[in-house]
């Protein structure tokens, strides 16, 4: 039991009792987070308007760079900083509890804002052209790698403390029982995400030591496995995160409990068990690994994974007819359906990244990650259009459905731009749509991935015919266009929010 | 056991998992019949 007494207020939609220092670092989780979707979203626009062949923009010594970029502050900053907000909001705001050793929280967003800003100033400084992969022997410089480490370090440290944080709450009485099933979803992200930063550090500390030159020679194939064992699982970080916010979002607005709330937390357990090992398709044409290993890692155990994917696939969609059923919604197969709220930015973003995450990211995922089958998709441009269909389509819509709810209630403030926002889910989800499918359809023709350009323009060889792709990367760049436009509007809203949203009540003091 | 059937009566769920599972078959197929015509077996 606690002998500290913190300050809380209750929220007067929701009930719960917010703890002040956790609502602060929240909100600058969030905001930080916003702040590198907005940096990634404007690379994403200049490559995919370089990707777009006709259009061709950038020259290829700021395309790399700036893929570079895009990926890093996409892939980790963005998610990571909204995650790590998420994780004190379901650790701390949704337990009723407080957030333990506040003042830890902050050293760990230390520690994060100094790795990402010193990584970002080397990526843009041309010292890490190296890819968000940065395959050894790519060798990028010094304060790169030792900015991921730091950013790495604040990352774990700020999944230990939600970590002690729910069993700090449990013990302080601060619910009974099991957790919610949205924290157990968070939990699940968490405990997948020390396995992850454990395995960034394996493979980031030694490329910082071969970087200063301490160490003469990195295995590239050594760095690969260990780099893999952080890259994928950091994307499972996001989808049982995901996951958890589609739960969050069906129950928000419409009510929806899970059919089977047994079931669903097995399905997280599956997540936890088998989806780590399944990132070894990332190594499929690397040498080195038996035939054995790779069709056990990437086919039986990436399926129990999938498994429980197809498990939360159903359970959300069933646990919305449930809730929509019983409010009278009950004719034919789907007035529960037609009569959703659509117009509500959260079950908008809910069902347009359900929709794009299981439709486009989880198919193009199985059939991508079959050892047979990869051999004609390895290295093309279906892999960035399978990722992004799961990553931006599937997480990053989820996290800016969310943020619609959390905004308000974190600053008191009432959302701008409430249409807007009710449009925004599905001006980006089509975007991202067109952009993955273009990707996929430019990939399917043989298009390489990452390549800066596939005339062959310099090349003794000449280039490869790549059928009718003009059309498929106008696709991809025409999708991209949306997609920034609907990004656009989501920071527009979440700034305008934050600076300019009136004010909902005051913040009320409490002594517990 | 009526009140079992009636808290897990989702219908409609059920055939957008069918058309889920529809849509996957026949991408999974596709690109088998892809793979086959890349390396013929002669």
């Amino acid at each position: 039991m606690t002998t500290e007494r913190s300050d809380f207020r209750t929220c007067p939609v929701t009930g719960f009792q917010v703890h002040l220092a956790a609502q602060k670092l929240i909100i600058t989780n969030a905001v930080t987070a916003v702040i590198f979707l907005l940096i990634g979203g404007i690379l994403a626009l200049l490559i995919a308007l370089t990707r777009w062949q006709v259009v061709h923009l950038l020259p290829a010594d700021l395309y790399y760079r700036f893929v570079t970029a895009h990926g890093t502050d996409m892939l980790v900053f963005w998610i990571v900083f909204f995650e790590v907000a998420g994780l004190y909001f379901g650790g701390a705001v949704m337990l009723n509890a407080r957030l333990v050793r506040p003042g830890l929280a902050w050293f760990a967003y230390g520690l994060m804002i100094i790795g990402a800003v010193m990584v970002n100033v080397v990526m843009f400084a041309g010292g890490a052209d190296v890819m968000f992969t940065a395959y050894v022997p790519l060798k990028a410089h010094p304060a790169f790698y030792l900015g991921v480490i730091l950013f790495a370090v604040g990352a774990l440290l700020a999944v230990c403390l939600f970590l002690v944080n729910i069993v700090v709450a449990k013990s302080e009485g601060r619910y009974s029982g099991s957790v919610p099933l949205v924290t157990y979803g968070l939990i699940a992200a968490a405990v997948i995400a020390l396995f992850t930063l454990i395995s960034g550090a394996i493979a980031f500390i030694p490329a910082f030591l071969w970087s200063l030159g301490i160490i003469p020679y990195y295995d590239p194939e050594a760095y690969r496995i260990f780099f893999w064992g952080f890259g994928h699982p950091a994307q499972q970080v996001n989808l049982a995160a995901t996951v958890a916010i589609w739960y969050a979002l069906a129950t928000l607005t419409t009510g929806a409990k899970p059919l089977n709330e047994k079931l669903s937390r097995v399905a997280f357990l599956l997540y936890i068990l088998f989806i780590n090992i399944a990132a070894m398709h990332h190594l499929l044409v690397d040498p080195g690994l038996s035939t054995v290993n790779r069709i056990v890692n990437t086919s039986y155990f990436m399926y129990l994974a999938v498994l429980g994917s197809l498990i939360h696939a159903y359970s959300i969609p069933a646990g919305v007819e449930v809730a929509q059923r019983a409010k009278g919604y009950t004719r034919g197969l789907f007035q529960w359906l037609t009569k959703a709220p659509w117009k509500e930015p959260g079950f908008a973003a809910l069902a347009v990244s359900l929709l794009i995450f299981g439709f486009i990211g989880g198919t193009s995922g199985v059939i991508q990650g079959t050892l047979q089958l990869n051999m004609i998709a390895h290295n093309t441009l279906r892999i960035p259009g399978h990722f992004h269909a799961t990553v931006v389509g599937g997480t990053t819509l989820a996290f800016m459905g969310l943020s619609y709810y959390l905004l308000p209630l974190m600053t008191c403030r009432q959302l701008v731009g409430r249409k807007w926002a009710s449009l925004q889910p599905y001006i980006f989800g089509t975007g991202i749509a067109l952009l993955s499918l273009g990707m996929m359809w430019a990939g399917i023709a043989g298009v390489p991935r990452r390549t800066w350009d596939i005339t062959g323009s310099g090349s003794a060889l000449g280039a490869p015919a790549y059928q009718g792709v003009d059309f498929s990367l106008a696709v991809m760049g025409i999708g991209a266009v949306i997609a920034v436009i609907g990004g656009a509007i989501f920071v527009a809203i979440a700034v305008s929010t934050l600076l300019l949203g009136k004010k909902t009540i005051s913040v009320q003091r409490s002594r517990i | 056991m009526n009140n079992k059937r009636s808290k897990f009566h989702a219908p409609g769920t059920l055939v957008l998992v069918f058309i889920f599972l529809l849509v996957f078959v026949t991408l999974y197929l596709a690109n088998w019949v892809l793979l086959t015509q890349i390396w013929s077996v002669r």
